[in-house]
Formats: C-alpha cells, structure tokens, sequence
C-alpha cells in the first residue's frame, strides 16, 4: 500500500517536473518576446517623436485640425498620443507572439493561445473601450454644463452629472460584457441602473422647467373679455440684454 | 528689445491713389445699386475701378467716373458679416489683374457708409505712404462691446497698434498689405476654410507694414451668422486667440512706439460720448448669468485661472448690482489667462471659450454701469474702454512670462 502510494507521488512529481522543464522555455520565450518587442517599442517611438517634432507636427496638426484629437492627446500633444499608440501597439504584439510561443512549447492537447490571446485581445479592447468611455463621461459633461450655464438652466451641474454618469454606466456594462463577466446580470443592473438615472433627469427637468412649460401655456391662452383695466395700463419695459450689440 | 515700427494715426486727407480698386463683397441688388451711387458721389472728379461678384445693375453705365465691372471669384465667397480669407485673396486677385496699386474692400452692408467715409478712406491711403487703413466707425456706446472687451485692448497691448476695430468690416490696403493678406488667406482657402477670419492689423504689425486710421463715421454693422452669443464669441475670440499664438515671436517683442496725436482727440471724443450715454440697461440677467457660472463653473475656471482672478470673481460674485464694478486689471487677466488656457490645451478649446461667455457677461455689466450716466463712478464708455487698454499694456509682462514658463511662474 505504502509503496503504491510512493508509486503514485513519485510518478505524479516526476509528470509535473516534466510539465515544468517543457513549460519553462516557453515561459522564456514570452519574457524575451516581451522585452525584445518593448525594446523596440521604445525605440519606434523615440525614432517617430524625433521625426514628428523636427517635422513641427503640433503645430500643423493645431493649424489644420479641429482641437478633438490634441484634447484627448496625453499633454494635448497629438506627438504623445502617436508615439504611445506605437510604443503600447509593440508591447501587445510582444505579449501576443509571446504567448504564441509559450503554447507552441507548451506540451499536450491543451491550446492555451485559443483561450488566452482571445481573451488578451478582449482584454485591450476593454482597457480601449474604458479609456474612450471615461474621456467621453469628462467631455460630455462638461459640454452640458457649460451648455446650460450659458442657457441660465438652475439644474446645470445636476444635468452634467446625470449625463456624465449616464456615459460611465453605459461604459462599465459595456466593458464587463466585453469580458465576459457577469451575464446577463450585468445587462440586467444596467437597464436598471440607466433606466433609474433617464428617469431621474426627465423628472429634474420636467419639475425644474415647470414654470417655463406654464409661462409657454399662458401665452397661448386668449385673455378674458372682462379683464382688469389696470392691464391696458402702460407699465415701464425693462431694458434686457436684447438692446446691447455685441459685434 | 524691438520696437514695433506700426503706428496708427488717423490718416492726413490726401487724394485718392492712382489706380484705386474698391472691392465689393457680395449685396443684394437694392445695397448694391445703392453703394455705386454712394462711390460715384465720393469720387466724382476721379476715375475708380469698382469690382462686384453680382450683376450690374443695368444704369451703372451712366455713372460715368465709375469703371465698374463683374468678377468671377477665383475662391468661393462664403458669404458671412464680416471678410474672410476668401474675400482678401479675390480682392488681391482683382488688384493683380487690373495692376491697382490701392484697393478698399467694403464689407457687408456697405450701402449704409456714406460718400464722406468712401473718400476719406480712400485719401487716407492716397498718400501711398500707409499699406493699411482701419476704419473707426461712430459706434454707440452699448454696440460693439466684444470689440472694446476683448479685440481692440488685446490688439493694442499685444501689437502695439492703436485701431479701434481691429476685425473692422471694410479696409483700406496698399498692394503690398493686400498682397502680404492674399498669402496669409492662402493658407486658409488651401484647406477648404474659405470662411476663416484674419486680423489685418496684427498681419500689417507683425511684417512692419504702417498702419492708419480713417473715420468713417455711421455704418450698420452687419449681424453675426448666428443669433447665439456663444458661438459667435467661440468663432471670434478664437480666431483671434489662434492668431496671437501663430504670432508669438512678434508680440512678445513688440512695444507701442507712442501715442499717437489722435488718441487724444479720440479720448476727447469719449468724453463727449460719456455725456450722451444713455441710462443704465437692465444688467441684471447678465449678473445672474455670471454668478450662475460662478456656482456651476467654479471647477472649469480654476484650471485655466490663477487664484487671485478666482478670489477675485469670489468677491465679484457677492457684489451686488448698483455696486458691480469688474476690475480692469481683473479682466486683463482672465483674457490673457484664457489666451494661455487656449494655447496650452489646458482644456477643451470649444469648452474654453465657453466657460468665457460668462465672464465677459459680467465684464459687460460692469461696463455698462460704469458707463452710464446714472452710475456711481460713471467714466463714460469709451473712457472706461480706454482705461481697460491701458490696463492690458500694464498687464502684457505677465502674459510674456507665463507664455515663456507656463509652469514655472504661476502666480
């Protein structure tokens, strides 16, 4: 029986041990694919930042194009944002080609790179899909706010964060269904959760615009016949902002 | 340290150039009819070239000094209230074709200046020693106020130049300023943006061309494309903000030679305008607006703005109305911190410029206080415009500094 046992252990060490000599070369070969692949990443975008600042690319790109792309540009410098595009673009196919290796040194019928670089790739896509949300919520909001500032709305800051949360929901559920995670309960607490906030922001504004939607009614409302006298009485016009010319 | 060799004057009467060009923009049949009868008025002893985009009326014959004729414009015309890039590069190309040496281009609703204006600005650039002519239209004192806020202050201290209107609506320009203004439009037309606004002024001070002024008196100043406050001052401001970050190596040289003899009698002119000012407007949806912006924007403006200006807006804020008094030398500040703001990217440009609607709000509230006749310490208008200049110049140091070390030095 002991010696069964013994058996068993010293064969199931000697499978694992095996497992870990073949499996070590390939964990290897990740790692230098990743450092090789950052290595490279690094000197590409050193080698395009030198070509894209001798060329002045800031400055043309801000003579030519719209401010969009330089807003969301690390440091506003549209330079940056290239340049980490590429740096980030050579790690992933780093850590790709990496793994790719791994599997192909990786013994037995299990195929890791169908189940990792999937969800690897799913993964980045994830990250993008974050990063994009999140400069959107920022964005969006504040257009809002400086929108309704500017509209005299009382409910500003409340609209911008209501949209602003509105963004970051719709983003985290769509992140989380990118991953996979959650199910459909992860659907389920969204169309709740956006629902709630759709309904809560009709409400503000419906309750908040309640004197405008009634001042809008009256005036379409013909006045009575027997109306006070005192209304034909000429009352002094307050001058309003109508008067000034600005151009 | 360079000293800016353009000095605004107002222009000595002289006679007009040979070879004179009047440049027309787009007009409805009615204004254009109109315009030729006022040119034909203006230069009656004189033959001037006249060039429209429209058809002629049919009796323009008989304006026999005229030579006016139709041209096929080598850019698209936009159309719009004020020149574009595309109205200064047809305008040079016409001068190329008829080799004029002096051209004056009329801006929308140029019915409405009278024969006297025509000729003065055509005399003021006769004499052949000045390449642009701004003109310095009698506005009232509760028009034009971006212009007084923004434009000409921040022209003035930044170009060393003394036009009222620096985006004024017609020009006056010798060949080589139009030629100087085709290249600079050029740009713009090249890519599609036949609609971009230049700043003549700041061209002619930055390439060391001499800058004059005419009065012209009266004229209807066409209304902005859009009725929305916000997106014109997006559109102009901006304009202006992108032009004084392509200018930096000039401006921050550049110094005002010295004040010229007319900003005397301009100065006394305002004070005759302070007398005829009217009461004090209804501020108070502008105040509203402003402290409105100062609870929900609080966030926004302390990205672009020091502490001292946020302190300062702090106070402004809890001022009440027949008290509300913007200082000059804080809303110096808040246009350069803007200026900065929109050359750094602190923050979204179109954001920017919105989150200054309301300041400027408040700037105009102050103004029209200060500026009416039934205000405690009423300066009158243009005087109180002036000051706001004076206090731009002051302030232009901070500007240079912070535009070097945008980092290190931040008060």
């Amino acid at each position: 029986m002991g010696q069964q046992v013994g058996a068993a252990l010293a064969e199931s060490m000697h499978r694992v041990t095996v497992k870990l000599v073949s499996f070590l070369p390939g964990l290897l070969a990740l790692l230098v694919a990743v450092i090789v692949l950052t290595a490279l990443g690094a000197l590409v975008a050193s080698v395009l930042r030198r070509m894209l600042v001798s060329a002045r690319f800031d400055e043309r790109f801000g003579r030519t194009q719209n401010a969009t792309v330089a807003d969301i540009a690390p440091s506003h410098s549209p330079t940056l944002l290239i340049t980490r595009i590429a740096f980030w673009a050579c790690v992933v196919l780093g850590v790709v080609i990496g793994v790719s290796a791994l599997d192909a040194s990786y013994p037995g019928n299990t195929q890791i790179t169908s189940i990792v670089i999937p969800y690897l790739t799913h993964s980045v896509g994830a990250v993008i899909i974050l990063l994009i949300g999140t400069v959107l919520a920022r964005f969006l909001s504040r257009s809002v706010l400086i929108g309704a500032v500017n509209l005299q709305m009382q409910y500003a800051r409340f609209l911008s964060l209501g949209v602003k949360w509105l963004v970051l929901v719709l983003t985290a559920a769509m992140v989380l269904d990118h991953l996979e995670i959650g199910g459909s309960i992860v659907a389920l607490a969204f169309g709740i959760l956006f629902g709630g906030i759709v309904l809560t922001l009709s409400l503000a504004i419906g309750l908040g615009s309640r004197d405008l939607v009634s001042r809008s009614l009256e005036k379409n409302v013909e006045p009575p016949a027997d109306r006070n006298v005192l209304d034909d009485i000429p009352r002094p016009v307050s001058r309003s902002t109508e008067t000034l010319r600005h151009f | 340290m360079a000293t800016a060799s353009t000095i605004s004057e107002t222009a000595n009467s002289g006679s007009p150039p040979a070879g004179l060009l009047v440049a027309l923009t787009p007009l409805p049949p009615e204004a254009l009819e109109k315009t030729l009868r006022n040119l034909s008025a203006a230069f009656s002893d004189q033959s001037v070239q006249v060039a429209t985009p429209d058809p002629l009326p049919s009796d323009v014959e008989a304006n026999g000094r005229l030579q006016a004729f139709t041209y096929a414009p080598a850019t698209h015309l936009p159309g719009g209230w004020l020149l574009t890039a595309a109205d200064y590069l047809n305008a040079y190309k016409v001068m190329q074709e008829h080799g004029s040496s002096a051209c004056i281009i009329l801006g929308p609703q140029a019915q409405t200046l009278q024969p006297e204006a025509l000729a003065n600005f055509a005399a003021a650039i006769g004499g052949g020693n000045t390449d642009l002519v701004s003109p310095r239209y009698s506005l009232g004192p509760r028009d034009g106020l971006v212009n007084s806020a923004i434009l000409y202050p921040a022209t003035r201290a930044l170009f060393g130049t003394r036009p009222r209107y620096p985006l004024a609506v017609d020009l006056a320009v010798s060949r080589r300023m139009a030629e100087k203004l085709a290249s600079v439009a050029q740009r713009f037309t090249a890519s599609g943006q036949n609609g971009a606004l230049l700043w003549p002024v700041a061209e002619a001070a930055s390439a060391g061309l001499s800058i004059a002024e005419a009065d012209v008196g009266t004229r209807a100043i066409p209304a902005p494309d859009s009725v929305d406050l916000n997106t014109v001052l997006a559109q102009v401001a901006g304009s202006m903000f992108a032009d004084i970050e392509a200018k930096a190596g000039f401006w921050q040289r550049a110094r005002l030679a010295y004040t010229p003899k007319s900003a005397a009698a301009h100065t006394q002119a305002a004070q005759v305008q302070a007398a005829e000012a009217e009461d004090l407007p209804d501020i108070q949806p502008m105040l509203e607006s402003f402290r409105l912006a100062y609870s929900n924007l609080h966030e926004i403006w302390s990205l672009v703005l020091p502490p001292n200006s946020l302190l300062g807006l702090k106070k402004l804020s809890l001022t009440p109305a027949a008290e509300f008094t913007m200082p000059d030398s804080l809303w110096a500040r808040i246009v350069y911190d803007f200026i900065l703001a929109y050359r750094l990217r602190t923050i979204n440009r179109g954001h920017l410029m919105g989150a200054l609607t309301p300041l400027y709000l408040a700037w105009v509230a102050s103004h029209l206080r200060l500026g009416s006749t039934t205000g405690t310490n009423s300066v009158g208008p243009e005087a109180h415009v002036e000051a706001l200049a004076a206090a731009f110049e002051t302030d232009k140091p901070y500007l240079v500094s912070r535009w070097r070390w945008p980092d290190r030095f931040n008060p």
